[in-house]
């Protein structure tokens, strides 16, 4: 292999840990914000790609602008989770929310199997999926840099919204000490609800990249999960540049990975994953 | 009836139904024999991992790893050696116990929502590393051709033999282990891990050692359950499956207590003989009835009865020694949360 392919393969390696670093946001603020964690998050994503694939047949728009309709039904379904069911959860035993998300996960896999079949889909982006730039002698997809740059952009929306805005302070204290943030008055059912939107609306995102990249089935969900959660914990809780920075390395591992022998690249993501986690138990860019 | 022949009939039920269930083979279809094979294994599954998130706190989500490591090390030893099944089934349960002491070294420094995916991960990585691996018969997996060599009674009895004895070792092993010192240092960490962190509960040996334990009995389990279907694959052997059933099952029937499991595997197996034809609906059913449960009653149906005045099938609560007058203490044995 020459240098330019290794340079071309670590590219690749970083876009693809773009998009996982995308499905990993909504997962790194629902752990460091509610201490919960959403089991059926990866379900969640592949739940946004079908609601596109539903979407651009009647409205005959392409999936990236069928965004606009996903994005607030997304948020709505998010809210009415958190406001109908999680919210009675908070304070309970942590155990619960990942209890009854499990059982979340389960009936929405088999509610997309019941209602699309067990076939593989994919959402046609047109153009956009298949043109290329050229650089040198290199040829680097339109799409991955598409992603790579919406990736940015929405770590960037969120960075503005946790540390320069209201709701941002209040989710912050929460995430601090979330006693003393009850006691002076925030109402952290509510901010919950919002920020369940929030991460719905991050993953009514991700889920149309992810369904334009792969095709896609029912059952595609928990994996997503897993590499949102290794992108989350690499990078270390309670830092969204560092869950950032794990997708990369996640993405990066699949990548290498995949080099040396097809079907093991998540195998060697998943590795990666429990390497650093055994040298670096609170990840790599945890706040001290 | 007086207190003697109560006592009696306390010692003498138990081993009047142990019998009838050991004597099955010789008056039951197979069906029903293999039927009730499911039904045991399920309960070995859902009881050890009752034992690491109803007691020690850890929701194994990865549980389906040592279903796939049973299963596997039984059918690589039969395949390579011609071994009997009965002879390899143990060495299956010491290989699966190998296993989760290898891999607590990086999922045990874990714990709550981290631990639960980590095993998740874990699983996932042996399911690809058994999907690439040739030795294990690759995406097809290994079938269980040594047991052309046994008649079709022995076959079904021998197998049914092994789930009803891994079931009754189970129920026997969870209770004492509950009973004794284990027990006691486990809910104290489970309630307050610090609190018997500082009381000298050595807490990670207790977590290792119910891992460990856990991991045993559900590999043993595992082995007898594919005995049962004759064939091991990576995706059907490592599928998360197993672990939905184990949780759905402990779930229902009440989490953190003995009875739990038993009764929801029966609940379990009564919904899915009526209801499974229904395919993807009896799961989302199954799901829903899960995170109602859940929400609404989190001890699931032992909690619920226990609240109603049952007393408990295996007391494993404990008493202050009371000599003089009550303890004002409260029990150690966890109370169905409100």
């Amino acid at each position: 292999m020459g240098a330019l392919q290794v340079i071309e393969m670590l590219i690749n390696g970083l876009m693809l840990g773009a998009l996982f670093a995308l499905f990993g946001l909504g997962l790194s603020l629902s752990l460091g914000v509610m201490r919960m964690i959403n089991i059926a998050h990866g379900d969640l994503i592949v739940l946004a790609a079908y609601l596109v694939l539903s979407t651009t047949p009647w409205s005959g728009v392409g999936p990236v602008t069928a965004l606009l309709v996903s994005v607030p039904v997304m948020f709505a379904l998010g809210w009415l989770l958190q406001r109908g069911l999680l919210n009675r959860l908070v304070g309970r035993d942590p155990m619960s929310v990942l209890l009854v998300t499990f059982g979340l996960s389960i009936v929405l896999q088999n509610l997309l199997q019941e209602i699309y079949t067990a076939d593989t889909q994919s959402l046609d982006a047109g153009s956009l999926a298949t043109a290329s730039l050229q650089i040198g002698d290199m040829s680097i997809g339109w799409l991955p840099v598409v992603i790579t740059g919406v990736s940015v952009a929405v770590y960037g929306l969120t960075h503005l919204l946790i540390n320069h805005s209201p709701l941002g302070r209040q989710a912050r204290a929460v995430a601090t000490d979330p006693e003393t943030a009850r006691l002076v008055g925030i109402r952290d059912r509510r901010l919950f609800a919002l920020m369940t939107g929030f991460i719905f609306a991050v993953i009514a995102i991700a889920g149309v990249f992810y369904g334009i990249r792969t095709p896609f089935a029912p059952s595609a969900g928990p994996d997503r999960l897993l590499f949102a959660f290794e992108a989350v914990v690499l990078g270390g809780l309670g830092s969204i540049w560092g869950t950032f920075i794990g997708g990369l390395l996640i993405g990066l591992a699949q990548v290498v990975g995949a080099q040396f022998h097809a079907g093991l690249g998540p195998f060697v993501g998943h590795l990666v994953f429990l390497v650093a986690l055994l040298a670096r138990p609170n990840g790599l860019f945890a706040p001290r | 009836m007086n207190a003697i022949s109560l006592a009696l009939l306390k010692t003498l039920l138990p081993i009047l139904a142990l019998l009838a269930l050991a004597s099955l083979p010789w008056y039951a279809s197979f069906a029903t024999q293999r039927l009730l094979v499911e039904a045991f294994t399920l309960f070995v599954l859902a009881a050890s991992w009752n034992l690491l998130a109803g007691y020690g706190g850890m929701v194994a989500i990865g549980h389906h790893l040592f279903v796939g490591v049973g299963a596997y090390a039984l059918f690589a030893l039969c395949t390579h050696t011609g071994l009997n099944p009965w002879l390899a089934w143990p060495l299956a349960g010491l290989i699966t116990a190998a296993v989760a002491l290898l891999v607590a070294a990086p999922l045990l420094r874990l714990t709550g929502a981290y631990f639960a995916v980590a095993t998740w991960v874990m699983a996932e990585m042996f399911r690809i590393g058994t999907l690439n691996s040739d030795w294990l018969g690759a995406g097809a997996g290994l079938p269980l051709t040594v047991m052309r060599d046994f008649g079709r009674f022995e076959r079904n009895a021998g197998v049914y033999w092994s789930a009803l004895a891994i079931a009754f070792v189970t129920l026997i092993a969870a209770h004492r282990l509950l009973k004794g010192s284990l027990g006691l240092a486990l809910m104290s960490t489970r309630d307050a891990r610090q609190a018997a962190d500082a009381n000298g509960v050595p807490v990670q040996k207790t977590r290792l050692t119910l891992w460990v334990v856990a991991a045993t009995l559900t590999g043993l389990a595992s082995g007898v359950a594919h005995m049962n279907i004759l064939q091991v694959s990576p995706d059907a052997s490592f599928s998360l499956h197993w672990t939905a059933a184990a949780l759905f099952i402990v779930v229902l029937g009440g989490i953190g207590t003995l009875e739990g499991p038993i009764l929801g595997v029966l609940v379990y197996m009564l919904l899915r003989e009526n209801f499974a034809e229904l395919g993807a609906w009896y799961f989302i059913g199954l799901g829903l009835l899960a995170m109602a449960v859940m929400v609404a009653a989190p001890g699931g149906l032992w909690g619920w009865l226990s609240g109603r005045g049952l007393p408990p099938v295996f007391p494993v609560r404990r008493r202050m020694p009371s000599a003089t007058e009550p303890s004002p203490l409260p029990s150690t044995e966890r109370k169905p949360q409100p």
